[in-house]
């Protein structure tokens, strides 16, 4: 399975693609790293990923409207939401947009690695 | 305009605490928290969230490069520049930002953090008197300002 990492910082990216390598996830394997939605859009026309996780708050195009866009785009794409925003409304407009999941920043390796596994399970 | 009140700003110190303990495994000291009478003295590297909506602020987190050196090394991050860690603090600040959402309500709306080095960046953003957490972790110092009020 093709993963896809959004998120504006490197730090994040870093370590969701540390936690996807390093057990528990052999089936899937990062094809891309985004630091915005317009990045994420290009990035997904190349690699085709079958997982994103994605961050909301980001400069050009946020995760909002990249998720919009993708699922336009590739309507089978898993998308896990990683965000700080942590309230409900926004977790429910995220889902109501097409997102499979939603793990709240701070989160732990294990927390990730659930919600990893939820959502590609679905696939 | 509304300054916080006790709860609503108490949100900022458990977010800083659970931010630590989760990322981390180890909690935070919450060495003070205070309404800044003097001009506030920052460190190094600085996140700064900006918010709108239904509060008009900011919130800043000002940290030393030995605490975030040693936060990224926790993670296993091997990029230890200058650039990594402005964008680990400017992570820290977007986390805080965004989970104060939960108690603030959606009409909060929040940034992306900017980042600033050096030890002023800190003082040119904050009003005469905005609340200030100070806080130990592993050893190292670190603030967090909060400097926002409630849009009627």
């Amino acid at each position: 399975m093709r993963l896809m990492i959004v998120d504006d910082s490197n730090m994040i990216r870093t370590r969701i693609s540390r936690v996807v390598q390093s057990g528990g996830l052999s089936g899937i394997a990062v094809v891309g790293l985004a630091r915005n939605g317009a990045e994420a859009i290009r990035i997904a026309r190349a690699t085709q990923p079958d997982v994103v996780t994605m961050d909301l708050t980001m400069p050009e195009m946020d995760g909002i409207e990249c998720i919009t866009a993708l699922l336009r785009m590739q309507p089978k794409t898993n998308i896990l939401v990683v965000s700080a925003l942590n309230d409900k409304s926004t977790a429910i407009a995220a889902l109501k947009l097409g997102a499979r999941g939603f793990v709240s920043k701070p989160f732990t390796d294990d927390e990730l690695k659930l919600a990893l596994l939820d959502v590609t399970a679905v696939h | 305009m509304n300054t916080l009140n006790e709860s609503e700003l108490k949100l900022f110190v458990d977010s800083v605490r659970r931010y630590f303990k989760v990322t981390t495994g180890q909690e935070p000291q919450i060495t003070s928290a205070f309404l800044a009478t003097d001009s506030l003295v920052g460190h190094d590297f600085n996140g700064i969230v900006t918010f709108s909506g239904s509060y008009n602020g900011h919130v800043m987190v000002s940290m030393p490069s030995k605490l975030l050196r040693e936060l990224l090394l926790l993670q296993h991050e091997t990029d230890l520049s200058d650039n990594n860690l402005l964008d680990a603090v400017g992570e820290i600040a977007n986390t805080l930002g965004g989970n104060a959402r939960k108690v603030l309500g959606s009409g909060l709306q929040i940034s992306v953090p900017v980042k600033l080095q050096g030890a002023s960046g800190i003082k040119a953003r904050v009003r005469q008197h905005p609340y200030v957490i100070t806080l130990r972790w592993n050893h190292q110092p670190a603030l967090v300002c909060v400097d926002m009020e409630r849009r009627h």
